[in-house]
């Protein structure tokens, strides 16, 4: 590929006290492709996001979007980094002191005027298959499902240009995580963002990837399209894929 | 011997490890402290927040500092007539009581009270936020979660401690005044003009600077707990309670120093 990839990963390592999360991760993400990370718990996938957010600082590595080293931004340039991205948390992370509405228009520029802003909610509300009549409710009052359906809202809001998607199916049944995974493919299609997901449900990496890759100890071990996974012969993902005990990748007890 | 040797030692190291992770959390409060106030002073300010803020902090404190205060007082002046009266110095109440309430118990106790209730909330809010990824959240949203959440409650504290602190000055003394002149036989108009002759302005200016420096400590305890908490619901647990006691004995300790620069001489 001579383009230059939307995100690149240039050796990405980082420790917290004896432990080393990340071990030198290489990766590039295309532009408008759904690239999902897959791993087991505490093989750094949420690391890796909160480096590339600029939330947490790696050791050593760079990162660099469009081709431009972001990986020491600091102040301003640092916050005007992260307004180019969305991210949809694994528990919504919803703010519960206020509306629904409210949040989903919280990136937005609030000088507009409250009129506009809850139209702008409404707007991104129906997106993912919410009326409104749910603007005026609190998070409390939503299920994991709709909590799920209107942290997406607030994510791709501002329209960001690169969305994160944190185990997007995590804790919800399997209907309602197929909706949220089809929710996922017609946005990232729709609004033309790069979408970079981790998760370690097969079946959510199946219906929303582009191309997949396996972290493993803080390394990709394995990465390629999403009808490669079933025909690789690598030990890693045929381990993990196949939710085998006996294999190459030992479980740690106990995360961070 | 040598068993005692390497006891001296360990013992050596703990104290030594001790004294480093104290030095370590002073720098990290103190860095947390700076970035607090320099960001409080730029924009973009989130004035809703500040109001918010001041309702909670300033008005929501009013019942709580105001009955602590009144009760406060009035034994006070209660103890100063018992003990005056051994020396015939009974018609010292109204002034001693004054002194007391506007120098030391007004400012101190008022404190406290705010601490317990307000440093606490903080500390529980900003933590639960922190573990359910909400301050994550708000750096992905375009928001400082530094101007956001800290700068305004650092703001409303400081603001609004001298104002609760007059109030509990005031009802203080109503408070001695009430037993004095109802239970212990004082003439009102008296009592008032003794009251008025022996308050000082150094007596009520040190209240207020102690008032705004009780203030600021409440907040930054609340927060940097809050705001560093990890591990869950333990973790908010555990975070709630570090930030009440450190306020608790940040206040006396700095009540202690403001005391012996400003009454000390």
């Amino acid at each position: 590929m001579s383009e230059i990839p939307k995100i690149a990963l240039k050796g990405l390592r980082k420790r917290f006290g004896n432990k080393h999360v990340l071990n030198g991760v290489d990766l590039d993400v295309c532009a408008g492709e759904s690239m999902v990370i897959i791993g087991g718990s505490g093989t750094g996938k949420s690391v890796t996001i909160k480096c590339i957010l600029g939330l947490i600082r790696p050791d050593a590595g760079r990162i660099e979007i469009d081709g431009v080293d972001v990986t020491d931004l600091k102040g301003r340039a640092l916050a005007a980094h992260q307004g180019r991205f969305g991210m949809l948390f694994q528990g919504g992370a919803l703010f519960d002191s206020l509306s629904v509405w409210k949040n989903v228009s919280f990136a937005l520029d609030q000088r507009q005027g409250g009129t506009r802003l809850k139209a702008a909610a409404i707007d991104n509300l129906a997106r993912v298959g919410l009326g409104p009549d749910v603007a005026d409710l609190r998070p409390s009052e939503l299920s994991g499902g709709m909590q799920k359906r209107v942290a997406l809202a607030r994510a791709i809001a501002p329209r960001p240009e690169i969305i994160f998607f944190d185990e997007p199916t995590t804790g919800l049944d399997p209907i309602m995580a197929g909706v949220i995974d089809h929710l996922i493919v017609e946005l990232v299609k729709d609004l033309k963002i790069t979408a970079l997901s981790i998760t370690h449900d097969m079946g959510s990496v199946r219906k929303i990837a582009d191309r997949v890759a396996m972290l493993n100890e803080g390394r990709i071990v394995w990465q390629g399209t999403r009808q490669a996974i079933d025909e690789t012969d690598n030990a890693y993902v045929y381990q993990f894929i196949n939710g085998l005990a006996e294999g190459p990748i030992k479980m740690v007890v106990g995360g961070h | 011997m040598n068993s005692l040797a390497a006891q001296a030692v360990r013992l050596l190291a703990t104290l030594g490890h001790l004294v480093i992770e104290g030095l370590a959390s002073i720098g990290r409060v103190t860095r947390f402290a700076g970035r607090a106030i320099g960001l409080a002073l730029l924009p973009p300010y989130y004035p809703a927040r500040l109001l918010e803020q001041i309702l909670v902090i300033g008005y929501f404190s009013l019942p709580v500092v105001g009955m602590t205060a009144l009760f406060i007082g009035s034994a006070l002046a209660q103890q100063i007539f018992i003990g005056g009266s051994r020396f015939n110095a009974a018609s010292t109440v109204p002034a001693v009581t004054v002194i007391g309430i506007v120098r030391e118990l007004g400012p101190v106790l008022g404190g406290l009270m705010v601490a317990g209730r307000v440093s606490s909330a903080m500390a529980a809010e900003l933590g639960t936020m922190r573990v359910t990824e909400q301050i994550d959240a708000l750096a992905t949203l375009r928001t400082d979660p530094f101007r956001y959440l800290i700068a305004p409650r650092i703001v409303a504290a400081v603001l609004t401690m001298p104002i609760l602190v007059l109030v509990a000055n005031a009802v203080g003394v109503l408070g001695g005044f009430l037993l004095a002149t109802n239970k212990l036989g004082f003439n009102s108009g008296n009592y008032l003009a003794t009251t008025l002759h022996y308050l000082k302005f150094e007596d009520v200016a040190s209240s207020m600077v102690k008032a705004t420096v009780f203030g600021f400590i409440i907040a930054l305890m609340g927060c940097y707990h809050g705001f560093h908490s990890s591990g869950g619901a333990a973790g908010v647990g555990k975070a709630t309670t570090s930030a009440v006691v450190s306020a608790f004995i940040l206040i006396l300790l700095s009540n202690l120093i403001i005391t012996v620069i400003v009454f000390g001489s």
